[in-house]
């Protein structure tokens, strides 16, 4: 049995990136204070000093440069890990990461391709200004080329941002930062992989599924605990949103015949949308009820004053529950 | 002084019982021990005896009724009211005794006033008890202000207090064997009344269908898993809106019939209708007391254990002027010698042959539990509905010893003097249904044992012997098996053994 | 933080480090809960840093230099010169050394630390505000908090603690010379302890107490042998006046003025003031509206025998769940609530709490007196031995005290007892257990004590009230 260290999802992070540093020489970490200050969220803490400036580094206040640098560094058969300090910055950048890192192997018939791991914190809740709480994982999901990673436990972190790191092409890791340090769990020392594209089922249950990812899988099995001994909830993270675990969905569906999909993004255009037009698809017969959603609002995300309202949280996802079982 | 008299448990930790009858009024005078009430439990009547001596005040239960374990059926009036000033000594003995004869029945209040009256002072919020006693009473949940200590000066031990734990699971044994009965009778109470229409429904338990067809099924008062269809989808079954619409119109067919008839019942009754005239075309009594155990007895076992009969016919002729021969040796020692004794002997003849068919699958080890020893039910049709006594031992016993004993226990069943105990502890059982009648039935097995044999009536019937047709005697057999534990070819070969030792009855002798 | 407000959760926030907080804390994450402890300075609280620790290795400097001194009899001439400086350093590396200790289990044990001051934000929040500059501050999300932020000294008004003229025992606790003339405002315990430990290193000491008694929470007869100790080792006793006023002498000192309650003035010079009125709970300070915690009148938190206070997985131990304010019940508390909040079946169902003050000789009391006794509906039975019929006192040459046993007439159960006898403090701990393990004069009193030792008082005690005392006049 290997050794745990107790770590919080923003530490797994760290420890994550630190194994595959040490793994792989070709790893190279950099963004706006990654390197001497550790990261604004200390998620790079002590890298620098460990790894040395050639491969743990600080960069101009200039995304589009970043991920620009992070491409070329990958074709050539490295493997930058690029942060983007808040997903909301990450829009100077976006040219590269959909026109570029998304297409290059597509465009060079896979002679190249962009083993890139971009890093985002994302998400609201953190009392932050502007631009710092949004949930846009929908514009990644749109683009093919791109997968999508959200981890939501210290444990899966580290595990997925390995596989993130070591897969080929470019992978967008977004970190929910309202979980950044919200509980601890038991990491082991040893490097791992979670295998991308896996959905994983938090709690089993029979009356209806819960779909969800990142920050939004707490309040969710807080609900489905709430409900305990009155509806059997099943809550499922999927963990990676592209390519996402369909069979996973459509395999709980069937079961329960009702679906809740619960994401922090606005509701129109989000990938609640997207898992309920596939379930239409594909498990029609076995619908007992409408789909229900319970998301953020069509609004731009608020100031913090008002962000409580604006996220969902275990009592608005207890009352989806019920309306999709009570239809 | 007046006593009351809480219903006791008088079986094995039933939770309710039925007052059959009462055997005194009130006003009567009673001695102690003498029966006041016959009271009905699962299987068996019994008679309660008056705790005390005294007069019978109040009857608190009707006969018929149920009455939960625990609850006071009759007060008594006790000699201490009577003679209140006079012998005062002998009265106090009286109530002692008939205190001691009530804690009997009723622990619970008892334990209550032990609570209270005994215990540890505990002044000044003392308690005199060391911290690893006390914290043995938070962990198993005992007040330990309320536990008698043993110690010098009444300190509590570690063992006291486990004791005093000990006595509260037995209180709360009782009390949950009552609550499982009160909540049945709840329920029973808001379960919805029964479609009246007889339509043939499928019972699924998934269903397909698009959502409009759920939304039609809603409005239509369906249940989408009782609609009949052929179709699947996925391997399940697929329900259209057609088959909707057309199992809501039968619906509808068959609950106009039903009203239809009632109307016409009514009309042909009198020219003013009264709800009792309406009730005499059918008559409703309580589903309690034996038939309803007979009938969850049945339940579960028809719907635990799949059934398969497995049927047979054997040739007794031997047989039946073998008895004819012993029945009177048997007369004079005063024995009714009847079929069933050889019977019995030639199914432990095949069941040491083929002993999986006195088994019992044990559901929650996963176990199949294969018995050695022979103990078997011999079903009785008696007034109050059939009861399976039980013989033990019947490899160990000779034939006029089973006869004795078989005709005793089903005797004892047909006056309901029969004790729970003499009815359980089966190992398989016989069911003698040609008795009153009949060649072949499919018996429903006494769960959870594993197989059942019917006897047809013996009766004699033209037969091929040596190509010439001859009048034989001949039994029909029906065993009934648990197809999860045995199969049909062991079902089978276990009917030729029994078969073989019915036809050479001397074959009992080895 | 600029960017934004990131929580960390953890199951239990224990805020305060003194004995009830740190022993919580460790008990918690031995458990398996995560647990993250918030100090505002000191690990260890007021009893390691301030309080019973500093003050204990003070009085042990001042009785061996004391000892040395008045040892004529035994034909020992001495004239102990103290280096009060050294023996302040001595003291503080013994707490550095116990204060560490704590640091070094809490993190062994996996507890989180942070250091700050808590302020209650909301339900389930806590904000903490960082010592250092320029550090911000940090929300914290618990699942159960406990609150063992201890207390502090009472000001009277007029006399804030400047911890140079008017002292707190604090101050008292860091003089790097021995003052020449100390007044101690309050004859409680602490004023009762320092005032005998600063006389035997030569100070002269005048107490002013409002009431007309030393140590008024102990009965009259135990009370008396410690104050006349104390008198005889030079203290003053100044009864029935208030400190009104003080003001600073030409050469540094003070000059006190007090009242009696009829008007009457009068003035006392001294190097010192020092004020021991009394201890004070620390709930001011955190936020506790937020949660919707009212403290009580005295600014207590009220709370369950499982610690809980009024407000779902809040919890309370030490000094500000109540009295009596002393570490071992804080800690014997926060080890209670630990357990509970990790599911065991643990409660405050202590029998008894003892308490000790170390004045000459000490005093060790635990359970009741004759009169709780009586109150309590017992029918109390005494027993007593006086320690100048102890062997081991005379050798001593401390024959001043006595041991006391209370016990249930009818039972003999053992109630309580009160020592005031050399090492009270000590012998008090197997009356303890007898309490605790509802043992009978018989059990005391059967139990083979060695001989000698001042323990064999509490043997002889127990015989004395069941009447059958050897050593003793039995009543």
């Amino acid at each position: 049995m290997s050794d745990t260290q107790n770590l919080t999802l923003v530490q797994a992070v760290r420890d994550g990136l630190k194994g595959e540093l040490e793994r792989d020489d070709d790893v190279v970490v950099f963004g706006e204070d990654v390197g001497k200050n550790g990261g604004v969220f200390r998620a790079t803490q002590g890298l620098h000093d460990e790894f040395g400036e050639d491969r743990v580094f600080d960069t101009p206040l200039a995304e589009s440069g970043i991920v620009g640098t992070a491409i070329g560094m990958a074709a050539y058969g490295m493997k930058p890990v690029p942060e983007m300090q808040f997903s909301g910055f990450a829009y100077p950048a976006f040219d590269q990461i959909v026109s570029h890192a998304a297409r290059l192997r597509t465009r060079s018939r896979s002679r190249f391709s962009v083993p890139m791991t971009l890093r985002m914190p994302y998400g609201g809740g953190i009392r932050a200004p502007e631009h710092h709480s949004e949930s846009k994982e929908a514009f990644y999901t749109h683009e093919a080329g791109l997968k999508v990673v959200v981890p939501s436990t210290p444990r899966d972190t580290k595990g997925l941002l390995a596989a993130s790191i070591r897969d080929p092409d470019p992978v967008v890791f977004m970190e929910p930062k309202l979980i950044y340090r919200a509980f601890r769990e038991e990491v082991p020392d040893e490097t791992y992989t979670v295998e991308l594209g896996e959905a994983k089922t938090r709690r089993e249950g029979s009356d209806v599924s819960v779909f969800t990812w990142g920050a939004m899988t707490r309040p969710s099995l807080e609900a489905a605990e709430q409900l305990e001994g009155d509806i059997d909830v099943e809550v499922v993270d999927l963990r990676t949103l592209s390519p996402m675990d369909w069979d996973a969905i459509v395999e709980s569906f069937k079961k329960t015949g009702r679906a809740v999909v619960v994401h922090e993004a606005p509701k129109t255009g989000g990938l609640g949308a997207e898992i309920t037009a596939t379930i239409q698809e594909e498990a029609l017969g076995y619908q007992r009820a409408p789909v229900t959603r319970v998301t953020g609002f069509d609004t731009p995300f608020p100031l913090y004053a008002l962000e409580d309202y604006y996220m969902p949280e275990a009592a608005r996802i207890e009352d989806g529950i019920r309306e999709a079982v009570e239809f | 002084m007046v006593r009351e008299f809480e219903l006791p448990d008088v079986g094995e930790g039933l939770a309710e019982a039925e007052i059959v009858s009462w055997l005194v009024s009130v006003g009567d005078a009673v001695t102690e021990d003498q029966p006041v009430a016959e009271v009905e439990t699962d299987k068996a009547v019994v008679e309660v005896p008056s705790p005390v001596n005294g007069t019978v005040k109040e009857i608190l239960a009707e006969e018929g009724e149920m009455v939960p374990v625990g609850n006071v059926i009759i007060t008594f009036a006790t000699e201490e009211d009577e003679t209140a000033s006079e012998e005062s000594g002998d009265t106090e003995s009286d109530e002692s005794e008939a205190e001691s004869a009530i804690s009997a029945v009723s622990e619970v209040g008892d334990e209550d006033e032990d609570a209270e009256a005994g215990g540890t002072a505990a002044k000044g919020g003392r308690v005199f008890a060391s911290p690893s006693a006390r914290r043995l009473a938070r962990e198993l949940d005992v007040d330990i202000a309320a536990v008698e200590g043993s110690g010098p000066g009444g300190r509590v031990s570690d063992a006291d207090v486990r004791a005093h734990a000990a006595s509260d699971d037995e209180e709360e044994a009782v009390e949950s064997a009552v609550e499982p009965a009160t909540a049945k009778v709840g329920e029973d109470d808001e379960e919805e009344p029964a479609p009246t229409g007889d339509v043939a429904r499928a019972g699924r338990d998934q269903t397909l269908a698009a959502p409009a067809t759920r939304r039609l099924a809603e409005e239509e008062s369906v249940n989408l898993d009782d609609v009949p269809t052929d179709e699947t989808r996925d391997g399940e079954a697929f329900v259209r809106p057609e088959q909707v619409r057309e199992f809501a119109e039968t619906q509808r067919a068959a609950q106009a019939a039903d009203t239809e008839a009632v109307q016409a019942g009514q009309e042909a009754g009198a020219v003013s209708t009264t709800p009792e005239q309406v009730d005499q075309r059918e008559t409703r009594e309580p589903y309690t007391g034996i038939r309803r155990t007979i009938g969850e007895q049945m339940e579960t076992s028809k719907y635990t254990a799949p059934h398969v009969t497995h049927h047979d016919e054997v040739d007794v002729t031997k047989l039946v002027e073998t008895r004819a021969r012993l029945k009177e040796e048997a007369e004079a020692r005063g024995q009714k010698l009847s079929y069933m004794p050889f019977v019995l002997k030639a199914v432990v003849a095949g069941l040491r042959e083929y002993p999986v068919l006195n088994s019992q699958l044990d559901e929650e080890a996963d176990e199949i539990v294969t018995k050695h020893y022979y103990n078997i039910g011999v079903a009785a049709a008696t007034d109050a509905g059939l009861m399976v006594p039980v013989v033990d031992a019947v490899d160990q016993k000779g034939l006029l010893q089973l006869s004795e004993e078989m005709n005793e226990l089903v005797a004892a069943a047909r006056d309901r003097s029969i004790a729970r105990e003499d009815m359980q502890g089966g190992t398989f059982s016989i069911t003698n249904f040609g008795a009153i009648g009949g060649e072949y039935a499919t018996p429903i097995i006494n769960y959870p044992e594993t197989a059942i044999l019917g006897l047809g009536a013996i009766k004699e019937k033209p037969r091929v012997v040596d190509g010439e047709v001859v009048p034989r005697h001949v039994l029909t057999l029906s065993l009934s098996i648990d197809h999860r534990v045995i199969d049909g070819a062991e079902a089978a070969a276990f009917t030729n053994t029994v078969k073989e030792h019915l036809q050479n009855p001397e074959l009992l002798l080895l | 933080m600029v960017v934004g407000d990131i929580a960390t959760g953890t199951e239990v926030l224990v805020i305060g480090a003194g004995p009830g907080g740190y022993v919580a804390a460790i008990r918690a994450a031995q458990l398996g809960l995560d647990t993250t402890l918030v100090e505002k300075d000191a690990y260890g609280g007021v009893c390691l840093n301030r309080g019973c620790i500093p003050s204990k290795a003070l009085i042990t400097g001042a009785d061996t230099a004391h000892g040395a001194a008045s040892a004529e009899r035994m034909g020992i001439h001495a004239d102990p010169a103290v280096d009060m400086a050294a023996l302040s350093s001595w003291k503080d590396d013994v707490v550095d050394q116990l204060t560490g200790g704590v640091e070094k289990l809490c993190k062994a044990n996996g507890v989180n630390l942070i250091e700050g001051t808590a302020e209650f934000d909301g339900e389930g929040s806590v904000r903490v505000m960082h010592g250092g500059d320029g550090q911000g501050s940090e929300t914290i999300e618990y699942e159960h908090a406990i609150v063992a932020t201890g207390s502090r000294p009472i000001q009277i008004p007029g006399f804030e603690y400047d911890e140079e003229h008017v002292l707190s025992s604090t101050g008292a606790l860091n003089l790097t010379s021995v003052p020449e003339d100390l007044l101690v405002v309050g004859a409680g315990y602490i004023g009762m302890e320092l005032s005998t430990t600063y006389a035997k290193l030569g100070t002269n000491v005048e107490v002013i107490e409002m009431l007309d008694s030393a140590l008024p929470v102990y009965e009259d007869d135990v009370a008396r042998v410690v104050r006349k100790r104390a008198e005889e080792l030079g203290v003053g006793f100044n009864f029935g006046e208030g400190a009104s006023e003080w003001e600073e002498t030409v050469d540094g000192g003070v000059r006190l003025t007090t009242e009696t309650d009829d008007g009457e003035q009068s003035t006392y010079e001294a190097d010192h003031i020092l004020v021991a009125v009394g201890r004070q709970p620390v709930t001011d300070t955190l936020g506790l509206d937020a949660i919707g915690l009212e403290p009580t009148e005295a600014g207590f938190l009220e709370s369950d025998e499982f610690g809980e206070t009024d407000v779902e997985n809040v919890y309370a131990v030490g000094d500000v769940a109540g009295e009596p304010m002393l570490a071992h019940k804080a800690s014997a508390e926060g080890e209670v609530v630990a357990e509970h909040i990790a599911g065991e079946p643990s409660a405050m169902d202590f029998q008894s709490i003892p308490g000790a003050v170390f004045t000459d000789p000490e005093i060790g009391t635990v359970g009741m007196t004759e009169t709780e006794a009586e109150e309590a509906g017992f029918e109390p039975v005494v027993g007593q031995m006086p320690m100048n019929a102890s062997g081991r006192a005379l050798t001593m040459d401390e024959p001043d005290g006595f041991a006391r046993i209370v016990a249930d007439a009818e039972t003999e159960f053992v109630l309580g007892a009160q020592i005031v006898a050399p090492e009270a403090s000590e012998l008090i701990g197997e009356v303890g257990l007898a309490i605790e393990m509802g043992a009978t004069l018989e059990d005391l009193g059967s139990t083979v004590h060695t001989h000698p030792t001042l323990s064999e008082a509490v043997m002889e005690a127990a015989m004395n009230a069941q009447g059958h005392a050897v050593h003793t006049l039995n009543r």
